[in-house]
């Protein structure tokens, strides 16, 4: 257990007592992801521990909770400056944020907030001049690069978790406007393999669940887009009984949702008669006006991408006679004669609705993270969108299975393909 | 307090919960506007005593719609507060306490007795077995009852074959319409859904072990597998171990699946299915609960012997085993769907409770002319619900013809 420093917190109204027992709080939920994280534990703070962090500003930028203050401590206990905030304003935990501040960290983050005081942490956070940014959508880079210009052309590097994030960041290098190295943690394997489709798959039904009390089996559910997670998603609500739809615009992805035994079609024909309708595109209003008209009366309507506006509440806003809070983040839109229910105003729903992803993910996903971080450091990449290497992917992989006491066989000369014969014997172009 | 106390908050709460529930029991609405209808239970005393939440509040209240005087009765650690008070203010008499001792439970449940049900909804056949120790009269009066669960209706029967149950009693736990579902699917998916809940874990790639191939217990399993677990099932019955193997399940004793078990699932109704013994095999870390039963099914004495556990998170307690090990219960050990989250999905309550209203219709309309004892939910009943769950979701049945009934009779 820390020692605690007493440092009081910059929420008013708290005395020393109730602030120490969010301290506490704060201390058992970051203890309970250290339980589980043996990866980050192991590899990652054995990397880390070679001095080249010492001293360096890192700015973490990821939904603020238990799992992220382990990545920001971790990051602090190999020497790091870390500036902490988070990349959405509903799923800071109160409790975390004080146990970083106990231990010395800044946190410019403060649960409770709105669109407006996130924006002013997000300032706050470019204000302490990171060098280094380990981002989620990049929500920090690009507000940098848009209201801190020096401060941009000085960054050093910045690591990105997600799919969103990725294509900011690649549009930015095609407008030749990313004068940093840039890694996106989403590519690795390590990452998006588990992350987005066991991560987000298992707590987004976990949050639809529990938030509503329904059943999933014998459940019709719609799920737009097929990427990672919509992917996710799909496997375990059928794995659990439902009948699930696939609404995906990529062909090549739609002929998987088709194999994969889902019922593939247009959003107009795909959501009259779900139940349980998903958000996975990682874009904007993927459910609109149009196909909020056709959204079956007491259908529940939940996002597990990264924006909040891919169920389009502001249309529905307007389409709606009245809003009612039903349950705790429930919202039932009275449309004419329906009753539409979003959950958590359509923020990602397994964050602002659940306890995010799974511990052993997290794991996984902030090791690429970590190991990133010291790449971004050491490497001296040029400037550009990077992914991390498959050397270092592997070792987290290997890392993952050595701490479950797990073997793999190594490959052997003779299994290999011998092709290289035949080539040697071919005449030279 | 009384059964009539009223506080506003309170009731405002539990009725958006009984509410939201109402919104997920189309059939237990369309059996209501039945009822209402025909006026089979207008005027009938009804003792309700099932576990006191939003969706067993919605079969008290469909009764009452249906012109009946309900009241209800559950135990202090079966009482959601603000569901009782939304009662009360709708003028139903609640005879329940979320902190009432054990004793005052029992004085509790004798005010209800008093009350003169005509009609009763048991679970555990507490009541039942109260009103023919100590309220002979009632039981005189009274038409007949239905019984909820498994712990129930082994004492009805045992009281059956001694000659001392006086009443009939429709068991509607053994209907298919209720363990086929509500064990399978309702307990499996919320006690699997609400370690995850609790533990923000992931069992994929985790051990599972499930002791108990129940409905329950294949229920858990189910669920267990679709997020990824490796299950083990230990169980008595070698054809119900044939059939977890068959399942695709590893079937072994508790004493040898233990060692590489990361979570074990008690789910077999059982007391002291898992042995002090059995908790030294087991590996550091471990994780245990139960699903379907109760604490009673692990060996809490041999736990608190062991000291006080750490609290490592809520609903997650820490004991240290003699031989260093440390092993992580969650929710006390107390059945977890229920202890640690809202229980059953509404769905399922929807075909359990309305099984219940079908029950009580049915011992209503025949009266005196039911002989005491056991009977079963009558395929009738089973065979509408069924169809209105079927017809709900859109889907549609085959329909007989005179072609096949004759080639089915063909010998």
């Amino acid at each position: 257990m820390p020692q605690h420093t007493g440092a009081s917190s910059p929420l008013t109204g708290l005395n020393n007592e109730e602030y120490l027992s969010l301290v506490v709080d704060g201390d058992a939920r970051i203890d309970w992801v250290s339980r589980y994280s043996p990866v980050l534990n192991g590899l990652v703070r054995r990397t880390l521990s070679d001095g080249s962090l010492k001293g360096r500003k890192i700015a973490v930028v990821v939904h603020l909770e238990a799992k992220t203050a382990f990545l920001a401590l971790i990051l602090a206990d190999a020497g790091a400056e870390v500036i902490v905030a988070g990349s959405n304003p509903r799923t800071t935990v109160q409790p975390v944020v004080e146990a970083l501040r106990d231990r010395g960290l800044v946190v410019v983050a403060d649960a409770g907030g709105d669109m407006n005081s996130w924006e002013r942490e997000l300032l706050a956070a470019a204000d302490h001049e990171p060098e280094f940014v380990i981002d989620d959508g990049a929500e920090l880079t690009m507000r940098i690069g848009r209201h801190r210009p020096e401060l941009f052309r000085r960054l050093k590097g910045v690591s990105e978790e997600t799919t969103t994030g990725t294509a900011r960041l690649l549009a930015m290098e095609a407008a030749g406007k990313l004068p940093f190295p840039a890694l996106t943690a989403n590519e690795a394997r390590c990452k998006h393999m588990f992350d987005n489709r066991y991560g987000t798959g298992q707590t987004t039904l976990q949050a639809v669940l529990r938030l509503t009390n329904r059943q999933i089996a014998g459940a019709t559910v719609t799920i737009i887009g097929y990427g990672y997670v919509g992917r996710g998603i799909a496997e375990h609500a059928r794995r659990m009984g439902a009948d699930v739809r696939i609404v995906e615009i990529d062909p090549v992805r739609a002929v998987e949702a088709h194999m994969d035994g889902s019922l593939v079609g247009t959003a107009e024909d795909m959501v009259p008669g779900a139940s349980i309708i998903l958000t996975a595109t990682g874009g904007m209003r993927a459910i609109g006006e149009s196909e909020l008209r056709r959204v079956d009366h007491d259908a529940i309507l939940a996002n597990a991408g990264h924006h909040d506006l891919e169920i389009d509440v502001d249309s529905l806003a307007g389409m709606a006679s009245s809003q009612t809070r039903t349950r705790p983040r429930v919202t039932t839109y009275r449309v004419g004669e329906r009753d539409l229910h979003v959950l958590c105003g359509g923020a990602l729903v397994n964050i602002a609705g659940g306890s995010g992803h799974p511990v052993e993910i997290m794991d996984l996903t902030f090791s690429v993270q970590g190991l990133g971080a010291h790449v971004l450091v050491n490497a001296g990449l040029a400037p550009g969108v990077h992914v991390l290497s498959k050397e270092l992917d592997d070792s987290i992989a290997a890392a993952y299975l050595a701490s479950r006491g797990i073997r793999l066989d190594p490959g052997r000369a003779e299994q290999e393909d011998d092709f290289q014969a035949w080539i040697d014997g071919m005449p030279t172009a | 307090m009384s059964a009539h106390d009223v506080d506003e908050a309170l009731a405002g709460s539990g009725q958006r919960k009984i509410d939201w529930a109402r919104r997920g029991m189309p059939i237990l609405a369309s059996i209501e506007a039945r009822l209402v209808a025909s006026g089979a239970l207008g005027g009938h005393r009804i003792g309700i005593s099932l576990v006191l939440e939003p969706k067993t509040a919605n079969l008290v209240l469909a009764l009452r719609e249906a012109g009946a005087d309900p009241s209800v009765w559950a135990p202090a650690d079966c009482v959601q507060e603000d569901v009782v008070h939304a009662l009360r203010a709708r003028g139903i008499k609640v005879f329940a306490d979320a902190r009432a001792s054990e004793a005052a439970d029992m004085e509790l449940a004798r005010a209800f007795l008093a009350t003169g049900p005509q009609l009763l909804v048991d679970d555990g056949a507490r009541i039942i077995r109260l009103a023919h120790r100590e309220f002979p009269d009632v039981v005189r009066n009274m038409i007949g009852a239905a019984e909820e669960t498994t712990s129930g209706v082994r004492p009805l029967k045992a009281m059956h074959d001694a000659g001392e149950l006086h009443v009939p009693v429709i068991n509607v736990n053994d209907s298919r319409l209720k363990f086929l579902f509500d064990n399978v699917y309702g307990t499996g998916q919320s006690c699997v859904m609400t370690l995850l809940d609790v533990t923000n874990l992931q069992l994929a790639g985790r051990n599972v072990l499930v002791i108990g191939y129940g409905w329950v217990g294949k229920g858990v399993a189910l669920h267990a597998t679709a997020m990824g677990a490796r299950v083990t099932v230990a169980e008595l019955d070698p054809v119900k171990c044939l059939q977890a193997l068959h399942d695709g399940h590893r079937v072994r004793s508790v004493i040898d699946a233990a060692p590489s078990t990361d979570v074990l699932f008690a789910s077999t109704g059982i007391e002291g299915a898992v042995t002090p013994g059995h908790l030294e095999a087991m590996a550091d870390q471990a994780i245990l609960c139960t699903a379907g039963g109760g604490n009673y099914e692990l060996p809490m004495a041999y736990l608190k012997t062991l000291g006080p556990p750490r609290k490592v998170r809520a609903e997650v307690e820490e004991y240290t085993l003699p031989n260093g090990r440390r092993l992580l219960l969650i929710a006390g050990g107390h059945c977890i769907n229920c202890a640690a989250g809202e229980g059953n999905p509404v769905e399922i309550m929807d075909l359990s409770l309305s099984l219940q209203a079908c029950a009580l219709e049915e011992l209503a309309s025949d009266g005196a002319r039911r002989e005491a004892g056991i009977h079963p939910v009558s395929r009738e009943i089973e065979n509408a619900i069924a169809t209105a769950r079927l017809n709900a979701s859109g889907a549609s049945i085959e329909p007989m013809t005179p072609a096949l009934a004759q080639a089915m009779a063909r010998w």
